[in-house]
C-alpha cells in the first residue's frame, strides 16, 4: 500500500513535468500544425542557463530559475525567427516546418556540446530532496512535491492566461483558424512569437526539474520524446489532453517500475502510444480532422 | 465630376495572382463616405481576391489602396486598426469559441482601452438573436446566425468601411432579406459599406453603387439603379426571375 501511494505521486510528480514539456509542444502544433522537434532544446538551454547561473554567477535558485525561464522563453522565440518564419512566408507545407525543427534540435544540442562539452552536469543541490512523510501513509520526497507543486501552479497560470486575457482568447481563436485571427486584427507573427515564448518558458521548468532528477546535458532534449507521446495520447492540440497524457504516462512508468520492473518503463510508454494510435488516432481529447479547415 | 470628392476607400490599378494565375488584373474603384457600394460577378471572377487584397490578406502585386488618401498597410492587422475590417466569405467564426468570445476578438484591435461594452450593445440591438446565444459556441449556431455573428463580428472594431463578402452565401432568402435590412440600419449609423455579392439583385438593390467584376476586370459600373436596369447585366447576372421583375417595370 505505501508502496503505490508512494509511486503514484511520484507518478504524478514526473507526469506534471512532461505536462509542462507537452503542453508547450500542443500550443506549437495547435497553432502552427507541425510538431516541433527543438521542443527538447529549449528544455536545455533553460537547464544550462539555470546552472550557469547557479554556478557560475552564484545566483539563488529564484534568480537562476527566473533567468532560465526568460532566456529559454526568448531562444524559442529566436529559433521560430531564425528557423520557422522564413519558410512559413514561403510556403503553407508544414512538413518543411518539421524538418526545419528536427535540424534546429541537433543544432541546440551541438552548440551545449562545443560550449560546455557533453558530459553529465549535477545542479547544486538547490530542490530538497528530503524525505516527507505523506499523511504518515507513505514516504516521498521533497523533490518530487516540489515539482508536482510547480507544475500545478505554472500550468494553472497558462490556464488562467488563455481564459482570462485579451492575447489569451487570440492564442485560442489562432488555435482553431490562424488565417481568420489575423483578419480580426492579431499580429499573427507577435503572436507567434508569444506561443513560442510560453512553450520555451515551460519548458525550462520542465527541463530545471529534469536537471535535477537525472543531471543535465547536451542530449537531456532527448526526454521531451516521452512528453510528445503524451501529447499525442491526450490528441495533439489539445492542452488539457496534454495534461491528462502526460499524467497517464507518469503514473504508468512510476507503477511500472514499482510493480514490475524499471526497464520495462519505456515497453510499457510506447505500448500505450501504439493502443492509442490504433484505438483513436486523434488522441483523448483530439480534434478529429475533419473540424479542422 | 469637375469638384472630385476624396473617396473614403479607393482602390488604383490592383492587380494579384496567384502563382502564375492572374486574379485581379488592373482594378480600380472608390467607395465614398456614407455609401453602399457592390462588387457583382460570377464565380472566379475575383470578388474575394478583391477583398482579400483590401485586408492585406493576399500580397498586392501592383496598384494601391487608400483610406482617405493614405495608403492602406499591406499587413492585415495595421489594416484593421487603420478602420477597414472585413465579414469574410463562408463567415469563419470562431466555432469553438463562444458568441461573446467572438465578438470579443472583433474588438481585439481595440487593446485594453475603453470598454467595449457599448458596441456589444450596439451589436445586440442590431442583432438580438446574437444576445439570446451570448454563451453558446458559435460552431453551434445555425448559417444566418453565424453570418450575423461575422458582421457583428466585423463591426466590434469600430470600422470605418465594412467590407462583406457573399453575406447571403447558403442562406434562406428570408434571412438574406433580414440580414439586407440590417446592412443598411448599419450603413445608416455612419459605416460606409463595400459589399461583393453573386447574388447580384439583393446586392444592387441595397446598393447606391455597382461595380461589375469579371475574371478579374471592371467591365462597367455606375448607380444600381441603372445596372438593374442595364440588359446585359439582366441576361448575365440576374437570371430569368430577374429579368421577370425588371421587364414588368420597363415599357
Ligand atoms: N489560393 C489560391 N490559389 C490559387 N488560385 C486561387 C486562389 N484563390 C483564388 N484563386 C483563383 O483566383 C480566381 C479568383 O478567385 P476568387 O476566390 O477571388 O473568386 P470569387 O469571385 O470570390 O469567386 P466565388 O464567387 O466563387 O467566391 C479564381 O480563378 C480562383 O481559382
Ligand atoms: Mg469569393
Amino acid at each position: 500500500m505505501a508502496t503505490l501511494i508512494q509511486q503514484i505521486i511520484n507518478g504524478l510528480s514526473l507526469g506534471s513535468v512532461y505536462a509542462l514539456i507537452a503542453v508547450g509542444y500542443s500550443l506549437v502544433y495547435s497553432i502552427l500544425l507541425f510538431s516541433n522537434f527543438a521542443h527538447g532544446g529549449f528544455l536545455v538551454i533553460g537547464g544550462y542557463f539555470c546552472y550557469g547561473s547557479l554556478r557560475l554567477l552564484g545566483a539563488g535558485i529564484w534568480t537562476a530559475g527566473a533567468l532560465a525561464l526568460i532566456g529559454a522563453g526568448f531562444a524559442a522565440v529566436l529559433t521560430e525567427r531564425l528557423a520557422y518564419r522564413p519558410i512559413r512566408e514561403r510556403t503553407n507545407v508544414t512538413l518543411y516546418l518539421l524538418i526545419a525543427s528536427m535540424g534546429m534540435n541537433i543544432v541546440i544540442e551541438n552548440i551545449f556540446v562545443i560550449i560546455v562539452g557533453g558530459r553529465f552536469r549535477a545542479l547544486p543541490p538547490v530542490i530538497p530532496t528530503t524525505p516527507v512523510s505523506v499523511m504518515g501513509l507513505a514516504t516521498t520526497s521533497a523533490f518530487d512535491l516540489i515539482s508536482l507543486l510547480s507544475a500545478v501552479v505554472f500550468l494553472g497560470a497558462l490556464q488562467l492566461f488563455l481564459s482570462k486575457t485579451r492575447w489569451g482568447l487570440a492564442i485560442r481563436a489562432a488555435a482553431y483558424d490562424l488565417r481568420t485571427a489575423g483578419l480580426m486584427g492579431v499580429n499573427v507573427n507577435l503572436l507567434i512569437s508569444i506561443v513560442f515564448f510560453v512553450a520555451g518558458f515551460l519548458a525550462a521548468v520542465g527541463g530545471i526539474f529534469l536537471s535535477v532528477r537525472y543531471t543535465l546535458y547536451p542530449q537531456l532534449g532527448a526526454i521531451t520524446i516521452k512528453a510528445f507521446v503524451a501529447a499525442v495520447i491526450g490528441g495533439l492540440g489539445s492542452l488539457p489532453g496534454a495534461v491528462i497524457g502526460s499524467l497517464i504516462l507518469g503514473l504508468a512508468e512510476m507503477l511500472t517500475a514499482g510493480f514490475i520492473s524499471s526497464q520495462m518503463r519505456d515497453l510499457v510508454v510506447f505500448s500505450l502510444l501504439v493502443i492509442t494510435l490504433l484505438v483513436k488516432p486523434t488522441g483523448l481529447f483530439g480534434k478529429s480532422v475533419s473540424e479542422k479547415v | 465630376m469637375t469638384t472630385e470628392r476624396e473617396p473614403l476607400l479607393e482602390v488604383k490599378d490592383l492587380r494579384v495572382s496567384y502563382g502564375a494565375i492572374r486574379a485581379l488584373s488592373g482594378v480600380s474603384l472608390k467607395v465614398y463616405e456614407g455609401e453602399i457600394v457592390s462588387v457583382i460577378g460570377s464565380n472566379g471572377a475575383g470578388k474575394s481576391t478583391l477583398m482579400n487584397a483590401i485586408m492585406g490578406m493576399v500580397r498586392r502585386e501592383a496598384g494601391e489602396v487608400r483610406l482617405s488618401g493614405s495608403l492602406l498597410d499591406s499587413r492585415s492587422y495595421r489594416v484593421v486598426q487603420q478602420g477597414v475590417s472585413l465579414s469574410p466569405e463562408g463567415r469563419k467564426v470562431f466555432a469553438p469559441l463562444t458568441v461573446l468570445e467572438n465578438l470579443r476578438m472583433g474588438a481585439f484591435p481595440r487593446g485594453g482601452q475603453g470598454s467595449i461594452g457599448e458596441d456589444l450593445e450596439w451589436v445586440f440591438t442590431l442583432f438580438p438573436r446574437l444576445k439570446e446565444r451570448i454563451g453558446q459556441y458559435a460552431g453551434t449556431l445555425s448559417g444566418g446566425e453565424q453570418q450575423m455573428l461575422a458582421i457583428g463580428r466585423a463591426l466590434m472594431s469600430r470600422p470605418r468601411v465594412l467590407l462583406l463578402d457573399e453575406p447571403s452565401l447558403g442562406l434562406a432568402p428570408i434571412i438574406i432579406k433580414d440580414i439586407f435590412k440590417e446592412l443598411r440600419l448599419i450603413n445608416n449609423e455612419g459605416v460606409t459599406i463595400l459589399l461583393v455579392e453573386q447574388n447580384a439583385r439583393q446586392a444592387l438593390l441595397l446598393s447606391d453603387r455597382g461595380y461589375v467584376l469579371q475574371t478579374g476586370e471592371m467591365v462597367m459600373d455606375g448607380p444600381s439603379q441603372e445596372l438593374l436596369a442595364n440588359p446585359e447585366i439582366k441576361a448575365a447576372y440576374l437570371g430569368a426571375g430577374g429579368e421577370k421583375a425588371i421587364r414588368s417595370v420597363k415599357h
